[in-house]
């Protein structure tokens, strides 16, 4: 038994070292690969781009292979801002093969997450900022922008930039961003006497209280998917504690035990337990219950901005309001301070070839979609605009005036914190909404897990 | 003729391709994973080595949640073997006797094992939908609202929901081997017993299963060794939801490498299950020798 | 053991081995059993292929489960056209029959080695390839993974057939072994008189000889791979290389409100094999006894 063992350890170091071989020899090919195309064409296009990035139309049998990877698949909202951003740049680079390949948004995070493993990233792809990104920051697999971010920087405000900011370096641009926001079918309120969204939080009961009566629905909210309940509790704990003592929580600057908090846990537990919750909502998944919102089953949906172009499309924006939720504790929170920021982002692999013209393209790609999104109405713009915005839709607008005259953002948790941390905090956030744990449970669990 | 077949080099260059491919999927990844499950690492950073803390947190961590998980998947095997391997017996044994149709029940009994399970459990979802599934469906219809459930996403009835399919759709199977060895009972031995006047339980009891005893291991390995490793209808159903209710170890292990990036852990299970599928089919032979014996 | 049981399958069932006798109350109970829990398998695919041919407002209340009253084949072309069906069909017919060439062509030759020739350890051997059978997939799944992406093969059909191939291998073999022991050695003799060396017995004795073998062995592989989810899911993430579950298991997220198109997806992906199965079922049968029972 003991030859045998040790017989297979044998086979097992020589085929793992086999392996390794391979890998580098697979390296070694691809880099060779490279080096000679990089030879013939892109080593000095490279060196040209940065004395005269005008002039690389000079050589147009000599185009430089650029390649992006995002999550626009046909059926993404942000699908058309992509086409008509890529339709610009391919007419204005002319010198550049661009080629682009959309992945839906699950499968996207493990075949971004493969390619940086293998070293094989495209050249841009599209990644979400804070802590998504940083991992690959961390791993050294991503292009420091900084030198680029320069010349774009009067039309890119700092504050934008925060999410791709890691040891004070720039490594990505970002797109639109998006906040969390409450929306209400005007409809239903009507109905127990309301004709707008109630802008207190006395008044927010009141009138659950009146829908409850009346056998409606307040809110709808998938537990399937439990960002979706982040978007509740998240905006309710703000609205409670305070943006700043959330943002530090997120950032791991403070502990997670804070009484706020757990205050807020427990009056988002208060409001399912009166019933404000369609129960069904826990199997349902996010799609199934935005469907259930647009069919006017519930009175109240939170959820991301980027939902006002479904919304208008689905022909409901005219009794459709959106509206910040209410301040709960007037004392530690203000009306301003909002869920969300810029998070869609692209970013430029160290490993691409011409990765100072990757990163140059990168921003213009990242200014056209995010005006083209932004017209869309998928969110609003990371990009200070510099065009006509008066054919946006109204819902987008509102919430363009909501974001003007906010005075601080926090980040959605699981984007703040890394993917680790994220699902712990995902798990105890699942458990707040089935009413498994209370408040003090909550923080003290994820003082406990996480810190 | 001898020479022929014992040429070193030909029986190294008939077995090399198998002996290969064996090796590299099956075996070294075993190894591998033995190996990385001391290590922190996210896939494409640096590796840290930990020593044994993975299996330490793995136990002791109530975020990971792994006796739950590993429990759910030990009372799936439990199940297995006494719920779905007696219906299985109980219909083999009545379609092996030789009735009517008999061939054509089997075929449909097998249906379900056919199917994918990725099908099954989508059929399954649809069957659970708390608005519009046929199980509630049908409960309204009869009067029985107060019976209905959002099956999959309570947690008192998402386990037992999401067992139901998967204890379902291999009964089809273990039925099958076990008619199949019922078959190759020797008439005469059916036939002496009844000329001694024994009647059909007893001709059971004390022909037909002690025959059929190898089959009975069998099953019993694959239905327990099956529901440790159970994923796809859990994961099609559930996937592991709602606050790991119905969470399995492979569940789990695709959760931590997938989602939480930590393909240390997520090693660290995948060896674990490996363990545990060898040394519960060496239990259950035992097991089965020591009745034989 | 297993011979005697695969035979006993194989052979025609003698219905009147057991004499007839007078009609009992307790046979009613029987085949009333019988055909409860035959509607209890069937009905699930009735279900199935009545609402991929419903509309939401059938499906969702009108008409749960009658036939559809209006036969909406539209459903079908949006799972074609829009869900990708037809490619992810196609992509598993790939990845399936590659697989099942690959475990054919390396099996025999590994049988041959193992059954024919002389030598010491080829018992051992054997015993090793038949550890093959209880080693649970998941065990490779972060290796494989993590091997693949660096040799940049995962989204590529490779990154399916090979690992299909090796997990295929251990039951292969020991068919293979089943009927190769069979084969009488005079065979191979008298092909060694008229001079043919290790490889032409192989590929002009033996391989024509175990036709049988290639049927049981293709239809277990074949279902191994059609059916497979969990190396599907993580190994393949493009849409071009995706297989059916995995195919099937995106459009239903992607059309979660949606049952109609979804259920024809669900009956395209499922009625290939069961059409298959009506016509060959006890082949079907046999070969998935063969593969559970070592004998």
């Amino acid at each position: 038994m003991k030859k045998v063992i040790a017989l297979l350890l044998t086979v097992v170091m020589i085929v793992s070292s086999l392996v390794a071989c391979g890998k580098d020899s697979g390296n070694n090919n691809g880099g060779n690969a490279g080096n000679t195309s990089g030879n013939t064409s892109g080593g000095s296009n490279s060196g040209s781009s940065e004395t005269n990035s005008g002039g690389s139309n000079t050589s147009s049998d000599e185009k430089i292979n650029l390649t992006m990877w995002c999550i626009a698949t046909e059926s993404d909202s942000n699908r058309h801002a992509y086409e008509a951003a890529i339709a610009d740049l391919k007419a204005a680079h002319p010198e550049i093969n661009f080629t682009w390949e959309a992945t839906q948004n699950q499968e996207y995070k493990t075949k971004i997450k493969a390619a940086v493993a293998a070293n094989e990233m495209p050249d841009i792809f599209f990644t979400w900022s804070c802590a998504f990104l940083g991992d690959f920051v961390d791993a050294g697999r991503v292009y420091c922008v900084d030198e680029v971010y320069k010349k774009y920087a009067s039309e890119l405000p700092e504050v934008m930039m925060g999410n791709v900011k890691y040891d004070g370096k720039y490594y990505g641009a970002p797109l639109t961003m998006n906040i969390v926001a409450m929306f209400t079918n005007l409809d239903l309120l009507k109905e127990v006497g309301y004709d707008q969204a109630p802008t207190t939080y006395e008044e927010l009961i009141k009138c659950c209280d009146a829908l409850v009566a009346k056998g409606i629905i307040p809110f709808g909210c998938s537990g399937k998917e439990t960002w979706c309940v982040t978007e509740y509790l998240e905006s309710i704990i703000e609205k409670t504690a305070g943006a700043s003592v959330l943002n530090d929580i997120f950032a791991g600057k403070a502990t997670w035990k804070n009484d706020d908090v757990a205050k807020g846990v427990e009056i988002f537990q208060e409001m399912i337990k009166k019933g404000y919750f369609d129960p069904e909502g826990m199997a349902l998944s996010n799609d199934e219950v935005k469907a259930n919102f647009i069919a006017g089953k519930y009175a109240f949906y939170m959820n991301g901005t980027w939902n006002c172009a479904d919304f208008y499309n689905a022909g409901i924006a005219d009794k459709i309001q959106v509206a910040e939720f209410p301040v709960i504790d007037s004392s530690k929170s203000k009306m301003g301070e909002l869920i969300g920021g810029p998070s869609d982002t692209l970013a430029v692999a160290a490993s691409s070839k011409n990765a100072e013209k990757a990163a140059e393209i990168t921003f213009e790609l990242a200014r056209s979609i995010c005006k083209y999104g932004y017209l869309d109405g998928n969110g609003l713009p990371a990009w200070t605009p510099n065009y006509d915005t008066s054919s946006i839709n109204p819902l987008t607008q509102t919430v363009a005036d909501i974001v003007a005259k906010s005075s601080q953002m926090v980040l959605f948790g699981d984007t703040a914190m890394s993917a680790d941390k994220a699902n712990i905090y995902l798990d105890y956030v699942s458990q707040i909404y089935a009413s498994a744990i209370d408040g003090k449970q909550f923080v003290d669990g994820l003082a406990k897990d996480i810190q | 003729m001898k020479k022929v077949y014992s040429n070193k080099l030909t029986i190294f260059l008939f077995i090399l391709p198998a002996l290969l491919l064996f090796l590299l999927i099956l075996v070294a990844p075993i190894f591998m994973s033995f190996y990385y499950s001391f290590f922190n690492w996210n896939g494409f950073g640096k590796k840290e080595f930990i020593g044994i803390s993975n299996y330490i947190e793995l136990f002791t961590s109530g975020s990971i949640g792994f006796p739950k998980a590993l429990g759910n998947a030990l009372l799936l095997a439990v199940l297995s073997v006494g719920i779905q391997l007696p219906i299985a017996l109980g219909f083999a044994l009545l379609l092996g006797k030789g009735r009517k149709g008999e061939r054509g029940f089997l075929s449909i009994y097998f249906i379900p094992v056919l199917i994918s399970t990725v099908i099954i459990g989508q059929l399954w979802l649809k069957i659970y939908n708390p608005s519009y599934g046929i199980l509630n469906v049908a409960l309204r219809a009869l009067g029985l609202d107060k019976l209905t459930r959002i099956w999959l996403g309570d947690i008192k009835t998402a386990l037992g929901a999401a067992f139901v399919p998967i204890l379902w759709q291999y009964v089809g199977y273990h039925m099958l081997l076990m008619y199949a060895g019922i078959k190759s009972v020797p008439t005469e031995y059916r036939e002496a017993a009844m000329i001694d006047g024994a009647r059909e339980g007893q001709i059971n009891r004390y022909i037909v299963l002690p025959y059929i005893k190898p089959i009975l291991k069998i099953s019993t390995i694959f239905a327990v060794t099956g529901s440790l490793k159970s994923f796809d209808l859990i994961y099609v159903l559930t996937n592991g939801g709602p606050l790991h209710a119905t969470e399995v170890p492979s569940t789990l292990m695709i959760s931590m490498l997938f989602l939480r990036n930590r393909y240390g852990m997520g090693s660290t299970i995948a060896f674990l299950l490996i363990i545990l599928c060898f040394a519960f089919a060496l239990i259950i032979g035992r097991i089965f020798k020591d009745k034989e014996g | 053991m297993s011979k005697d049981i695969i035979n006993a399958v194989n052979n025609d069932i003698r219905k009147d081995s057991i004499p007839a006798r007078k009609f009992k109350v307790k046979e009613v109970w029987v085949y009333f059993i019988f055909i409860f829990w035959a509607l209890i398998n069937l009905f699930p695919v009735y279900w199935m292929f009545t609402f991929s041919l419903k509309s939401n407002t059938e499906i969702f209340g009108e008409n749960v489960a009658g036939l559809p009253r209006e036969w909406l084949w539209s459903n079908y072309e949006r799972a074609l056209k829009v869900g990708n069906i037809g490619r992810y069909f196609f992509n598993s017919v790939v990845v399936a029959v590659s697989t099942i060439a690959i475990v054919m062509f390396i099996s025999l030759m590994a049988t041959f080695a193992l059954t024919r020739f002389f030598w010491k350890g080829r018992k051992r051997m054997n015993q090793f390839f038949m550890l093959g059978l209880t080693i649970p997939i998941h065990a490779s799944i972060v290796p494989i993974y993590v091997t693949l992406s660096r040799l940049g093969l995962l989204n590529t059909y490779f990154a399916l057939i090979i690992p299909y191939s090796a997990f295929s291998l251990a039951m292969a073999i020991l068919v293979c072994t089943g009927f190769m022991q069979e084969l009488p050695m005079e065979l191979d003799e008298a092909a060694c008189i008229d001079g043919c060396g290790a490889w032409g017995i192989f590929f002009r004795i033996i391989v024509p000889l175990m036709k049988p073998a290639v049927a049981t062995v293709s239809i277990y592989t074949f279902l191994q791979c059609w059916n497979e989810l969990m190396f599907a899911n993580i190994f393949i993430s493009d849409s071009v290389h995706k297989t059916l579950p995995v195919g099937v298991q995106a459009l239903s997220g992607q059309y979660m409100t949606e049952w109609g198109p979804v259920g024809a997806a669900l009956v395209l992906a499922t009625f290939p094999t069961l059409i298959f199965y009506a016509f060959f079922s006890k082949k079907i049968q046999a070969s998935f006894i063969a593969g559970a029972i070592k004998g």
